[in-house]
Formats: C-alpha cells, structure tokens, sequence
C-alpha cells in the first residue's frame, strides 16, 4: 500500500464532490440556466440601447454578460454545503473523518468542486457568449481575466454557504448567501453604465458595493467600457473575501458534532 | 507485554458537565482481543471516540501502536479501523465503489482498491449486492458493509464498537467468523464494546469493566469469573450481573450506613 499523500487524498476528495455534483446536478444546472435566461432576456428586452455610446463598441451583449457570469456561480453555490449536509445526514462524514486525510480538506474538497463545476458551466457560458458575438478586448486574456474573477467570486459564495449550513446544519441554509447577495445586484451598475444612472443615492451605494467592481472588472475585459483599475480592485475584494470565506467554513467545521 | 493501545489518566468531561471518564488506565497487548464492558452511559463509547481520535480528551496521553495523537495523527489513523454502532455509509453509491473509495482515500491504487473490494465482499457476502446503492440495501446488508469499510485498509488495530447490532444470527456468526480469522492469520488487535456479552465471553481474552468513567476491573475474562464466583463457572454474563448487583448493594448498604 502506498504511503499517504495528502494531495492525493485532496484529489479523491475534490473529484468526488465533482462527481456529486455531476449526478445531483441540480445546484449547477439551475445556475447555469439562470445565467442563459438573464442573457437571452435582457438583451432581447433592452438589447436596443446598446447602440448609445456609452455602451461602447460591444453594444448591450457585452455589456450585460458580466451579470449572467456573477448569477451563474449565485445559482450554483450552494452545492458545497448541500453535499457536507448529505454526508453529515448519512453519517458518512464520521466514515471521511476517520480517514488519513486531514480534516479542513474535507470541508475545502466540496467547496473547491463546487467552485470548479461553476467555472465550467462558466466556461461554456463564455463559448455560448461568444457565439452570440460577445466581444474579448483582450482576446484570450481576457478570457482568463474572467475565468480569475469568476473562480474568486465562485469560492467567496460556497465557501459562505458552506460555512452557514455547517453552522445551522440544515442545508436548506446554505442558500442564504445567494439570497443576501442577490439585492447587490440591482444596487449596481447592473443594467446602465454609471454615466447614465440619474439616481444619487444608488450611485453611492454601488461605489460601496463589491458587485460593481466585479461587474466593471469584466467589462474591462470584455468591451473596455470601463478602466483596468476597477479589475484590479475587484481582484483584491475577491481574494480577500475569498480567504475569509474558506476561514469561516474551516472554522464553522469546529461545531460539527460527531 | 507489549502493549499495543496504552492509556494513562485519560480524563475527558462534557460541556454539560459530566465527567465520563475519571482517570482511565490501560494497557492491551499486541493482537489481543480485548472487550470493554459495562452499562449504558459509563464511559465506553466516549473512550472509542477519543481513541479513534473523533473527540479530544481533556487531559492524560494515549499511545496507539506507539503513535501520539497530538503528532501522528494520519499514522494513526491508518493503524486502525473503525466500526462503530451508526452506520457510516454514502447511501447514493454502490457497494462497490464505495469499498474503492475507501482504499483510494487510505492510499491504494485504483486496482489495489478494486482487488481488496473484491475480497471484501466475497468475505461479507455481498457478492451480489455489490452493484446496488447503499442506500437500498437491507439493514443487515448495510451493516455489513460497514463493517467491512472498517477493513479496507487492512488495520494493525480494530475498534468495534457494538460492530453486531442490527445484524441476524447468519452475519453476525459470519461476521465474528472474519474477526477471529483475522486476529488469528495477521495478528490483529481487537478492541470490542458490546453489550452481547455471550459474544465477548466467545472472542475476548482480555477484558476491562468501567462504571461511571471509571475502570472497575481489568484483566483477563477468567480471572473475572474467578474473581466473582470462584469455581462457579458461571458465563460471563452471569458474572457480571453477579458483578453489578453485588456493587450496587454494596453501595446502598454504605449510603444507608451514612445517613
């Protein structure tokens, strides 16, 4: 028998969560069809407005892409905690628990499947934008840029929603992160470059929103409608809040009760 | 002896305030078969826990195959195996892959993994449950199964903790059939709480009788009889009624005596 590795337990680990996912799909998979619904939709909708200058040359597609990207890891992120839950419930946890493995993997593992399931339906999200006539300024970095702060944003959520049903120990709880951030949102520059929002007070609030620094960061990438500074905040909002987040689960597992 | 589990002043109390377990001594030998005995609530299942490292004890050392658990924990863990009275099974995967899982996650390779759950479940009879969900296996069948997770990895040190509940006579006979095989081809050490004591008075050697979180008595099973009711050759269930009644008068009489 081969002695232990960590990394290999990691590995077994991450690729069952993602194998989880894969046959309970239903986490990923509403996700994924949140995004393409609000891609269709709005720019169906409003797609007409796109020609305003403000837009830039990537008309609305391009601009309202970065939203369907931001819901489709909303939509999907609380499959770390429903799979803990699962295990929890059966038992099994204690089974994992008893294994060579060290413990905080087994709390990372389904968050870090989580997070790669979503930057996979990102992934073809992206082909689907592409082939619709999404615009990349930057080509395939611009590609990577997105993938980077999709994979930030992704492990920010599950790590939260893992955290709050290790916490509550109901996995119905692990949704409450989509929900709290779900308003953000709509108090940023969601729909309209901050140019033509008129409303005062919802300007202030998205300056102080970590959404619009998202939102902006890929429109950077996208149709250079806004300015790299706002892709290199978001990269700092997102890593930070991405170390807090897998904290918060690893030290939300020290309430498990085994 | 060389002692293969060692314990010393292991103390371990509840956020709620009891104190299950007051000081525990013990040694058990290498490839021992060694039964913890005693009622509901007096320590036993809190001592598994902290030896199989689920729980953290509140002060004293414990050494398993000369590994500490503050440092070796992975070692450990690789030494022993555990089965304990819940099922610990992922109901949504079929008995199979659940056995390769298991190798795969102690460090087998995919066909190291594959060859042992194919021994496993000729040994556990589940030969032809092998494809089906955990989940919808018979409770008898689930038991089995995990009891056989418990030995994937081949450990040096088995910790069955009420390893038979829930199983019919046939598993639980095929059952001690494989643990006796095992303690007698590889030299494993058995570690067994249950509350079947026609099964430990069948396997154990050794035993230990803890009340209140306390070790009563530790030796080996005859001497217990002995000890109770000599040359009485009363089964160990016997003696240890005998054993308990005889303790619990003794300690009405004294409290009587002090009011």
């Amino acid at each position: 028998m081969r002695r232990h590795n960590m990394n290999s337990a990691s590995v077994i680990l991450i690729k069952r969560g993602i194998v989880k996912l894969l046959k309970q799909p239903s986490a990923p998979l509403t996700g994924f069809g949140m995004s393409l619904f609000f891609l269709l939709v709005y720019n169906a909708g409003i797609g007409g407005i796109g020609d305003m200058e403000a837009f830039g040359t990537g008309g609305y597609l391009s601009f309202v892409f970065p939203i369907t990207i931001i819901s489709l890891a909303m939509g999907s992120s609380s499959g770390a905690g429903q799979t803990l839950n699962a295990d929890m419930q059966s038992g099994y946890f204690k089974r994992l628990y008893l294994s060579p493995a060290p413990r905080w993997i087994l709390v990372i593992s389904p968050i870090l499947a989580d997070t790669v399931s979503s930057l996979f339906f990102t992934v073809l999200l992206i082909a689907i934008g592409a082939l619709f006539g999404v615009s990349f300024q930057f080509g395939f970095v611009s590609v990577l840029g997105i993938l980077l702060l999709s994979f930030l944003w992704s492990l920010t959520l599950c790590g939260f929603s893992a955290g709050v049903m290790l916490r509550t120990g109901k996995y119905q709880s692990a949704a409450i992160i989509t929900n709290a951030v779900f308003p953000l949102l709509f108090l940023s520059t969601t729909f309209l470059p901050r140019e033509l929002i008129k409303s005062g007070w919802l300007l202030a609030v998205s300056w102080g929103n970590p959404v619009t620094y998202i939102l902006e960061g890929n429109r950077y990438l996208l149709a250079g409608t806004s300015s790299p500074q706002f892709f290199i905040i978001a990269l700092i909002i997102f890593v930070l809040t991405s170390v807090l987040s897998v904290a918060f689960a690893l030290s939300s597992a020290k309430r498990i009760k085994i | 002896m060389e002692a293969e589990i060692q314990i010393k002043q292991l103390f371990k109390k509840y956020p709620d305030g009891t104190e299950a377990l007051k000081g525990i001594n013990l040694e058990i030998g290498k490839s021992r078969f060694f039964a913890l005995l005693g009622p509901n609530g007096a320590g036993k299942s809190t001592l598994v826990r902290i030896l199989t490292t689920l729980i953290r004890k509140d002060s004293g050392e414990f050494f398993i195959d000369g590994f500490n658990p503050e440092s070796d924990f992975s070692k450990i863990q690789g030494t022993i195996g555990v089965a304990s009275q819940e099922n610990e099974i992922d109901p949504s995967e079929t008995v199979e892959n659940t056995l390769v899982f298991q190798g795969r996650l102690f460090g087998m390779t995919k066909s190291q993994a594959a060859g042992r759950a194919r021994e496993l479940t000729g040994m556990f009879q589940l030969d032809s449950e092998k494809n089906k969900k955990a989940g919808i296996l018979s409770g008898g069948n689930k038991r089995r199964l995990h009891c056989a997770l418990a030995l994937v990895h081949n450990p040096k040190i088995l910790f069955l903790d009420e390893p038979t509940v829930g199983m019919d006579p046939e598993a639980r006979a095929n059952f001690w059939e494989i643990i006796s095989r095992l303690k007698r081809d590889k030299g494993t050490t058995v570690f067994l709480t249950t509350q079947y004591l026609d099964e430990a008075d069948r396997y154990a050697t050794e035993m230990a009788l803890i009340l209140n979180g306390e070790i009563r008595y530790s030796g080996t099973i005859s001497e217990f009889k002995n000890m109770v009711a000599p040359g009485n050759n009363m089964t160990l269930d016997e003696s240890y009624l005998h054993y308990i009644k005889t303790l619990n008068n003794n300690e009405l009489t004294k409290k009587y005596e002090e009011a």
